[in-house]
């Protein structure tokens, strides 16, 4: 090993713990944040608080957290269940047919990951507004699938390419038709790539703002990422109770995220292959 | 048990012809090996009779019964494949009886056909495993054991033992062997492998470019190789081949003349149905000489066949010896034959070092001639067993 190496190694490390270091300060600050009064929110705003309590937080979630947070739980939750059972099958048909039809789906499903939300917001809205559909946690679980669909149908496609098809053959001699092949061996050796995709469209959902901004308006249907919005309207002068809220939200999807990245990174390194 | 048929069958890859026009009549309870170097189609013809494979035109037919069109279920085949393919989320119980399960049978008579299958194959003890836990030997067992819990017509194998080391190999050879005894099922086994076809097989079919070369018993195509192909094919190490013209052709034998021999090779022709047709004096053609066709040099008799060389590499086989010799002006011309060397089998222990003069001589008597297409005209009086004593 030479010294040309571990050179190379230590700016790595250096370069990988300032990243890390920029991307954590903020939230650390945040989390930091709700515990301090809001006089020491002001006067020391760089500063550790004098005593850890949580008084922030429980203002916080007197002005309906609570419920934002089952909405965003609801909302993603269902979200996903469609996006990965949509895309595991349709990746299925997809990357099995030798129908050249099918490829031009398939090239206009990858071409639909390339369409940015903000594009065509406008007239989703009308779509949307115009079936009746706005301040319906149900209804943007079909603009949140229209969006993962894509990504996700592209991320199981690459699997399917690899998943050994002499499994398959032996399922079909053994009197599986390919509905039953999909249900009783693809689809329980899928688990690592439903896992990833799961995680990555959860955080995204999570974290959507712009389309639960302009369809989810009524306080009872909003969820986090716009309620915590409201939560600025209200505490005008008390960021203490922002900075809680903002925990409260985050909080959740980090601790999913942590548990389920193991999967995520072998999952997203496979696809390299 | 059942018998299968294949009549005229075709199997076109867009404008590439994978199999060309096959026919074959597996009897009832026989073993057939399919031999042939990789890429010849062997597992396109197995994997059409299992129906992963549409076929272009022909007909597959079991029991008389057409089964060509027939969904790959309703066939009543099973088929082992060369990875094994079992199913890693199940324990290898499920995985033997998935079939009976997806075909609606009683959880009793699941286990009844599992425990069964598992006696046979001696695996009881690993049914409640997963197969990831499992050596490559017992992988093959079960995946061979989900065959059998199906009682099929008809089992395929494609190389199925190519996974596995030297050793288990052999072992394996032996189990199959004894399962098709006590099945007496009819089997269909696929393999590059010369000697899992020589050793196995009630009947080899020699595959080549997607067409049968030759078909016949073990010994047969060993000793009577319809083409220079099935004899290069089938023995290992792989017969001698030698570039010779025909100086005359007499009654009783053939005169060969050939670079680096002293006198001309005098090839007995014993065999009425030689085709010996069109050949001249100054026709090329090229004689085959198995490894262990070759006598001392300095045997009474054979010495205008001798060739002097240097040995190259010898492999001590045990009772046996294996002398690969750089034979001067005759060598194995063919690039598969062990590179120009010519292979030689002594049925004796010998102490010969890399670099040694060696004398052989060529024992015409143990030699084919093969014409320029590769059509095998003259066959030794009786293969091999001259040579036991000369050797
Ligand atoms: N799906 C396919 N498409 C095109 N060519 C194929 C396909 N499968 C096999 N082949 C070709 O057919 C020939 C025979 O293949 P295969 O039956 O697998 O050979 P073997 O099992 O004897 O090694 C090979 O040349 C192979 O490249
Ligand atoms: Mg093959």
């Amino acid at each position: 090993m030479g010294s040309r190496f571990r050179w190379v190694q230590v700016l790595l490390y250096g370069f990988v713990s300032l990243w890390s270091l920029f991307v954590l300060l903020p939230t650390a600050w945040m989390v930091i944040g709700a515990f301090k009064t809001k006089r020491e929110f002001f006067l020391d705003p760089l500063g550790m608080p004098a005593s850890f309590d949580f008084d922030a937080f429980e203002r916080a979630w007197g002005t309906g957290v609570g419920g934002f947070l089952l909405n965003s739980m609801f909302v993603t939750a269902l979200s996903v269940l469609v996006i990965v059972v949509v895309s595991a099958m349709a990746a299925y048909v997809l990357a099995r047919t030798d129908n050249r039809w099918m490829r031009l789906v398939y090239l206009v499903i990858v071409a639909g990951f390339a369409v940015p939300v903000q594009a065509v917001i406008i007239p989703l809205f009308q779509m949307v507004s115009g079936a009746g559909m706005l301040n319906s946690l149900f209804a943007i679980v079909l603009p949140y699938a229209a969006y993962g669909i894509p990504f996700t149908i592209i991320l199981f496609y690459a699997f399917f390419l690899d998943f050994p098809r002499e499994l398959e053959e032996a399922a079909l001699l053994d009197g599986c038709r390919p509905v039953k092949t999909f249900f009783h061996i693809v689809l329980p050796l899928m688990g690592p790539a439903v896992a990833s995709a799961a995680i990555f469209q959860a955080v995204f959902i999570w974290n959507e703002f712009l389309l639960a901004l302009l369809m989810l308006t009524k306080p009872a249907v909003k969820t986090l990422t716009v309620g915590i919005l409201q939560l600025g309207g209200e505490f005008t002068s008390d960021w203490a109770a922002i900075m809680a809220g903002l925990s409260i939200a985050v909080l959740p999807i980090l601790t999913v995220f942590i548990l389920a990245q193991k999967y995520f990174v072998r999952s997203l390194a496979g696809l390299g292959k | 048990m059942a018998s299968l048929q294949i009549r005229n069958l075709i199997k076109d890859y867009g404008s590439f012809k994978a199999i060309r026009d096959v026919s074959l009549e597996v009897p009832s309870g026989e073993f057939v090996v399919m031999v042939g170097p990789s890429g010849c189609g062997k597992s396109t013809l197995l994997r059409s009779i299992a129906g992963l494979e549409s076929i272009t035109s022909g007909e597959i037919s079991i029991d008389g019964r057409d089964i060509s069109k027939v969904e790959p279920f309703d066939r009543g085949v099973a088929m082992v494949f060369q990875n094994y393919a079992l199913y890693p989320h199940m324990t290898v119980r499920q995985n033997m009886g998935f079939a009976l399960k997806i075909g609606g049978a009683s959880k009793v008579d699941v286990e009844k056909a599992v425990q069964r299958a598992a006696g046979i194959l001696r695996i009881e003890n690993q049914l409640d495993k997963k197969p990831k836990s499992l050596s490559g030997g017992q992988k093959q067992r079960v995946a061979i054991g989900r065959a059998i819990t199906r009682s099929p017509d008809v089992f395929l194998f494609d190389e199925p033992l190519s996974n596995l080391d030297a050793a288990l190999r052999s072992q394996m050879r032996v189990e199959l062997g004894r399962l098709h005894a006590e099945l007496g099922a009819t089997m269909v086994y696929v393999t590059h492998d010369q000697t899992e076809a020589m050793t196995m097989a009630s009947r080899i079919v020699v595959l080549r470019d997607g067409i049968i070369e030759q078909v016949g018993a073990p010994l047969e195509l060993y000793n009577f190789p319809a083409t220079r192909f099935v004899a290069g094919f089938l023995g290992s190490p792989r017969m001698n081949f030698i570039k010779a013209t025909v100086h005359t052709i007499d009654n009783d034998h053939l005169h060969l003349e050939a670079a680096g021999l002293a006198g001309r090779l005098r090839v007995p022709l014993l065999h009425a149905d030689n085709a010996l047709d069109g050949m001249q004096s100054g026709t090329d053609v090229i004689v085959g000489v198995r490894p262990e066709g070759f006598v001392d040099g300095d045997v009474e008799g054979y010495r205008d066949w001798r060739i002097e060389g240097q040995v190259a590499v010898v492999e001590s086989l045990g009772r046996d010896t294996l002398l690969y010799l750089n034979g001067g002006g005759i060598k194995a011309f063919d690039s598969e034959s062990h590179e120009g060397y010519l292979a030689i089998h002594r049925t004796r222990q010998l102490q010969a070092v890399h670099g040694q003069q060696l004398q052989v001589a060529i024992d015409p008597g143990a030699a084919y001639v093969f014409d320029a297409s590769g059509k095998t005209c003259v066959f030794p009086l009786a293969p091999n067993h001259l040579l036991a004593g000369a050797a």
